[in-house]
């Protein structure tokens, strides 16, 4: 597992894909941060996070589209699947270097709190919480999101359809829960359920949602366990 | 040491191998043979644990491969037809990924590392990023990527397509070395090669064993009897065959592009039949425009085998 790790991160940080996405990024937390928290004196950081989650949701895709799609590409497939080790291993190495991509992005972030904390007027207090809970939020989501992503590539050998495919599943994945709060009944209430947009806020709010972090965890899980399977299942062709 | 018993695999409605069975025993170079799209490489990949068949069983040194794949994967070094290679990395990185990703252990490595380097003659472009070496310097660290881990079996698919001459013979050099201590399956299309390293032969077509055998049984036929073909200087076919038949009874007979009248004949061993044709002729004052031994050739073998194999599926 930590061969692997070690590989992607590697490739990852090789090649200007992870720094163009760290990049801009960190350009548009910036740009939300001033039009958010700056222009409109809002102090709650959870906010700006909030709004960035409809970038991210084209972010991550691109993070993971190179993750399975490129082996089957080059050929260094075989590697993975005549090597001693297990497929779960080589998924969960892999799947743990995109989420350091991703880390890199929320440290980067964290830039924006971390000036409001030390730069606030005096007699301010800084809603630190509120602040936490919303960065667990936004990581567990980011998480989900990401093996999303690694499932979109396992399924095809092109990075770009791997990216496409991972935003349109995330895309319908956000979506659900506005159209299940118009259809009434039953089905609706499901489709509100299974959103993982509507548990983040919240995180937002401050409380910390137990059951959402079950959830996500488990959401995260099930995308993993679905993308080893689609590996597995190929050995049976 | 690799035993394979009754493999079929089916790609949908498509038969890819249908009912294969073969033994490789140890320290033998099996020649794996068969014309393109014949089941080679879908063989190997079954071996190698890449695929699953949809039946049968593969056993490799007592282990089930196909129920317990990683453990049988520890004892086979793979280099695929297309050599799995990271563009990106350097030579260096890249082995040192397969070591991590094949756990050898650290104290081994840089030892391990300087022999294969020494074997396959990579040590100059260590340090130097995949993606620009030549086409013959990426198959030789595919090789070494095989080596890694230092595997009792080695499988490889057509590993000296694509390469230059020179190249080739010194390819099959370091194959035959290895073959002293290592089972080596060689998959090939190019019937040299069989001849050059291999001990055993399997031919397969259309997904099913043609025939098995060691390379002595494909190369020569029963010692005793030689086959031989006589070209005479003449085109007069009653002169020929009259002194033909004053020593042998059975003889075939064809007319070269020139004209002149060949015929083939067997004869025991320890016969002086092929001197008396000889001395008979010389007297008769018809010259022997050419007289010699035929050996069955490889190629000759192989296509009997493969077309006949074909005839009869029709």
């Amino acid at each position: 597992m930590s061969a692997v790790f070690k590989r992607e991160i590697q490739s990852y940080f090789k090649s200007p894909v992870a720094y163009c996405i760290i990049g801009f990024f960190g350009i548009l937390t910036g740009l939300y941060f001033w039009n958010v928290n700056l222009s409109n004196m809002q102090i709650e950081f959870s906010y700006t996070l909030g709004s960035l989650i409809s970038f991210v949701i084209f972010f991550i895709p691109v993070i993971t589209m190179k993750l399975f799609s490129d082996d089957k590409k080059n050929g260094t497939e075989v590697l993975f699947r005549t090597a001693p080790v297990s497929t779960w291993r080589i998924v969960i190495g892999k799947y743990l270097a995109s989420a350091v991509v991703f880390g890199c992005m929320l440290l980067e972030s964290m830039v924006c709190p971390v000036i409001m904390y030390f730069f606030m007027n005096k007699g301010g207090t800084f809603p630190l919480a509120m602040t936490i809970s919303g960065y667990i939020a936004f990581t567990l989501l980011g998480l989900a999101f990401l093996a999303v992503g690694s499932f979109a590539s396992s399924v095809t050998d092109s990075q770009p359809l791997a990216a496409v495919l991972g935003v349109i599943i995330l895309i319908v994945i956000n979506f659900i829960e506005t159209v299940g709060e118009h259809i009434k009944g039953t089905f609706g209430s499901i489709l509100v359920w299974l959103s993982l947009s509507s548990r983040y806020n919240n995180f937002v709010l401050g409380m910390f949602d137990f059951s959402a972090l079950i959830f996500y965890l488990s959401f995260t899980a099930m995308m993993l366990f679905i993308t080893i399977i689609n590996i597995d299942r190929k050995r049976w062709n | 040491m690799i035993e394979i018993r009754n493999l079929v695999k089916n790609y949908g409605k498509v038969t890819a191998l249908d009912d294969v069975s073969f033994d490789v025993k140890k320290g033998d170079i099996l020649g794996f043979l068969g014309p393109n799209g014949a089941g080679k490489s879908t063989a190997m990949n079954i071996i190698t644990g890449y695929l699953a068949p949809t039946s049968g069983n593969v056993v490799i040194d007592g282990i089930d491969a196909v129920e317990n794949s990683l453990e049988a994967r520890k004892l086979i070094g793979y280099l695929p037809e297309q050599p799995p290679l990271f563009g990106e990395m350097t030579v260096k990185e890249y082995l040192n990924f397969i070591c991590d990703l094949k756990r050898v252990p650290k104290k081994k490595r840089t030892a391990m590392l300087d022999d294969i380097c020494y074997i396959v003659k990579i040590g100059d472009v260590r340090n130097r990023v995949i993606r620009n070496l030549s086409k013959g310097y990426r198959q030789r660290v595919g090789f070494a990527q095989a080596l890694v881990g230092d595997p009792p079996i080695l499988i490889l698919d057509e590993p000296t397509v694509g390469l230059d001459p020179k190249q080739v013979v010194e390819f099959r050099r370091i194959i035959s070395s290895l073959g002293r201590n290592h089972t080596i399956i060689l998959s090939t299309h190019i019937l040299q090669e069989v001849t050059a390293v291999c001990s055993d032969v399997v031919i397969i077509n259309n997904g099913k064993v043609a025939k098995t055998g060691s390379l002595s049984d494909f190369v020569s036929t029963d010692a005793n009897v030689k086959r031989f073909a006589v070209t005479f200087d003449t085109g007069d076919k009653e002169v020929a065959e009259k002194l033909l038949s004053g020593v042998f009874k059975n003889y075939s007979f064809s007319r070269t592009d020139h004209g002149m009248l060949v015929y083939r004949f067997s004869t025991d061993s320890k016969s002086t039949g092929v001197k008396e044709l000889f001395f008979n002729s010389a007297s008769a004052g018809v010259a022997l425009y050419e007289l010699k031994p035929m050996e069955k050739s490889f190629e000759e073998e192989f296509v009997r085998i493969i077309t006949s194999d074909m005839k009869e599926g029709v």
